[in-house]
């Protein structure tokens, strides 16, 4: 289990190929204009969707870490 | 591997019965709700998002998930969550791209987009995938409740004299039976309402067992001290072993899976039909990825946990060879207390009947729209009354949601061939999700996505999905990522990457050649024999198909085919079918929402922010659909005529059960009250002297 690529392997494909999904997704439905940022209540939906990727990618982060230190 | 029989006492029979009545009483009540097809289908359009995202969690979490990801929990460890932890990379498509589109044109089910967006024929088409999707789905949950009620049976018995013998199948044509009553009866509104009671229950008793089996086992540090590291890992190693490892399930359950069950489970996305508004719709799948998903990721998974850590306490008590599907079970009847057991049971088996219900709900209403009325204006019916119409179509849907539960049972024999839940199901998405999913995913977000396009992703897509299973070392290792080979489950969860490449690749490359397909077509058109020379090219690629499905040549004779039929269906597709790149997409894809927002509501939208007002209602004798306020409140509101206003009753515990939407009409001087029409208190379901909330939609 000490093998860089069987603890974190995982974790890096699922955020970088993931990633393109979801980064593709934000320019699209902003580019689109279906996220209008100049509207308030869009604006609160933009930061809820960049936090819950961040929140995601921690969650799978510590739980790693608490895996492999706790 | 040890099978278990007899589990639990009399105790958890009568607390289960006493649940089972008290849940389907409940969703009953709700039945009155059901005055037209819209509100036994979709529930009026009405709903609260908290109502809907609760809704999902039972739909979710409940469809086979409790046995499915335990099984994985015991197998694997912590690193069954994985489904549950990577479905936010849509959202975005999700949020701001299908659910707006769905919503805003108004259509009641997905083959009906793909008639507005492509042709009729893509419709048919859509249709035929969608029903066995569908019909699979229910099947799969019809094995799961039947794989979690075995247990608690005795392996036979005597009554008047007669022995019976329990089996698999035929407990599953009992459950059946009681579903397909229920749902038959129930509708749409009963089966959010009993969601919503069976959203919390089984997240509380899938809580409980993971709070008893940790005392069980004597305590948090005991437990993760007797895990080894492996199994804390939230996710599996990255490409072994063959039957559970991450690149596979990524693309089995996170993309495939994921965007399916987001962008075309019919009952999931009649959920958001449900919701009042499209933000609502938002706020209920944001709420339901974001918080509830993790939540019931430890729900659904942790009773295979806790069995992994007993089974290396005492292995006599859980046997490491327990079947995995059965662990669930087991280990729920070890830790609890006689009646305990019966809820957690009671529980699960209300969840997985929400799921059933759910899906069969949605293919009667996928059939009512898709089948029952095409085929009803082909035959070019005499025009009834709409009331006539409606409760006809209401008779067919109940008709048609019992024969799609036959239909389910059946669909259990294939899938019970499979060593366990986990694997039918994935085997099952990686197969029948990949086409529809790329078609939905392209028609969204890509404006040259074409009707030549989507058919040839439809039919030379699944052809080369099938070759794809009777090829897969050569076809399906490519892209493997360096899983290894095993001869029994080929490529099991890796399977869906191929498929979706094949799907997207066929749809891409006949995109993208639209200028030279629509020349050659015009070259054909010139020719005298056109239509016989079009005839043969689609019976040909008819042919083609077939001798493809039944694998009636070596692959490389059988690859030359599927150009040939790619070639072909694209020149029938062309020539059959009128497809014009600005009718067909505008206000249909994302690139055009504005103008659906227009379209739906049929004049220019007033996006001005106004207040939620409360009013009283006075009736008025008047057949048309609007509602006036006085010019006051309408200033509040920030509204105009022609605007459209959404009204409910005040009492948010409700969640907008008792609620309509009509249009803003000419305002008048009594402030504080609305003039509504007999028409729309019965739809809203308004009770004298209660106060309403209005706000201005759009």
């Amino acid at each position: 289990m000490n093998n860089f690529f069987e603890v974190w392997g995982s974790f890096i494909y699922l955020y970088l190929v993931g990633g393109i999904f979801f980064f593709s997704g934000m320019y699209i439905i902003k580019k689109s204009g279906a996220l209008n940022t100049k509207r308030k209540s869009h604006k609160f939906w933009l930061k809820t969707l960049y936090g819950g990727f961040l929140f995601f990618f921690s969650i799978h982060f510590l739980s790693i870490i608490a895996a492999l230190y706790l | 591997m040890e099978v278990h029989h007899s589990l639990g006492s009399s105790t958890d029979w009568i607390v289960m019965v006493v649940y089972f009545i008290v849940i389907m009483g409940f969703g009953s009540y709700f039945s009155k709700y059901n005055r037209t097809t819209t509100d036994f289908f979709f529930g009026g359009r009405r709903f609260a998002w908290w109502l809907i995202a609760m809704s999902i969690v039972a739909t979710g979490v409940g469809s086979h998930s409790f046995i499915k990801y335990s099984a994985k929990g015991f197998e694997a460890g912590f690193s069954s969550t994985m489904t549950y932890m990577n479905d936010w990379f849509f959202v975005p498509f999700f949020i701001f791209g299908w659910l707006p589109i769905i919503v805003y044109t108004k259509i009641r089910s997905i083959p009906e987009y793909f008639e507005k967006r492509f042709s009729p024929s893509t419709r048919f088409l859509a249709t035929i995938l969608l029903l066995l999707y569908m019909i699979g789905y229910v099947g799969i949950g019809f094995l799961t409740m039947g794989k979690a009620i075995l247990p608690l049976l005795p392996p036979e018995f005597t009554i008047f004299g007669i022995h019976f013998e329990i089996t698999l199948m035929g407990l599953i044509v009992v459950i059946a039976l009681i579903v397909g009553v229920y749902i038959t009866y129930g509708g749409q509104t009963a089966v959010i309402f009993t969601d919503l009671i069976q959203g919390f229950v089984l997240i509380f008793a899938g809580m409980l067992v993971f709070f008893l089996g940790i005392d069980y086992i004597g305590g948090f540090g005991l437990f993760w001290e007797l895990l080894p590291t492996t199994w804390k890992l939230p996710l599996a190693n990255f490409n072994n072993p063959p039957g559970f490892n991450f690149v596979g399930i990524f693309w089995q359950d996170g993309i495939a899976g994921s965007v399916g069950f987001l962008f075309m489970n019919m009952g999931l996305v009649m959920r958001f039909m449900a919701t009042k508004s499209v933000d609502e719709g938002r706020k209920a799948a944001t709420f339901n990825i974001l918080f509830m998903l993790p939540l019931s990721a430890i729900v659904v998974g942790n009773a295979g946990w806790i069995g992994k850590a007993i089974s290396t306490i005492n292995p006599s008590i859980v046997p490491p060879d327990t079947n995995p599907d059965n662990i669930f079970v087991v280990v729920a009847n070890v830790i609890s207390h006689p009646g305990v057991f019966g809820f957690v049971m009671a529980a699960l088996t209300a969840a997985l009947m929400s799921t059933v219900d759910t899906l069969l709900n949605a293919t009667a209403a996928v059939y009512i729209n898709d089948v029952h009325r095409p085929a009803k204006k082909w035959l070019a019916r005499k025009v009834k009354s709409i009331k006539e119409e409606d409760k006809q179509e209401l008779f067919a849907a109940r008709i048609a949601t019992a024969l799609f539960t036959i239909m389910g049972v059946l669909a259990v024999i294939p899938f019970s061939a499979f060593p366990t839940v986990y694997e039918a199901h994935g085997y099952f998405h990686s197969t029948l999700t990949p086409p529809l999913v790329v078609a939905i995913f392209l028609g969204v977000f890509w404006k040259k996505f074409t009707n030549a396009a989507v058919i040839a992703t439809f039919v030379v897509g699944v052809a080369l999905m099938v070759l794809g299973m009777y090829y897969p070392r050569p076809l399906i290792e490519v892209f493997a990522h360096g899983t290894a080979y095993d001869p029994a489950h080929p490529y099991t969860y890796i399977g869906a990457l191929y498929n979706l490449f094949v799907c997207v690749f066929v749809g891409v490359i006949t995109a993208l050649t639209r200028k030279q397909q629509v020349s050659l077509v015009k070259k054909i058109k010139s020719n005298p024999n056109h239509k016989s020379i079009v005839s043969g090219i689609t019976f040909l690629s008819g042919a083609f198909f077939v001798m493809i499905i039944f694998n009636v040549a070596s692959l490389p004779i059988l690859m030359i085919l599927s150009i040939l039929m790619l070639i072909f269906v694209v020149i029938s597709a062309n020539y059959y079918s009128k497809y014009s790149e600005e009718t067909h997409t505008e206000g249909l894809t994302v690139w055009g929402l504005a103008k659906a927002k227009e379209m739906f509501k049929g004049s220019k939208v007033n996006e001005t922010d106004g207040e939620v007002i409360k009013v009283n209602w006075k009736l008025v004798n008047s057949s048309e659909d609007l509602m006036c306020f006085s010019q006051n409140d309408m200033k509040k509101m920030s509204a105009n005529p022609g605007d459209l206003v959404y009204i409910s009753d005040a009492r948010k515990i409700l969640g907008g059960l008792k609620s309509v939407h009509s249009t803003f009409g000419k305002p008048h001087n009594e402030d504080g009250i609305v003039y509504i029409t007999q028409e729309q208190i019965d739809q809203g379901q308004f009770v004298a002297g209660k106060i309403l909330t209005a706000e201005k939609e759009m």
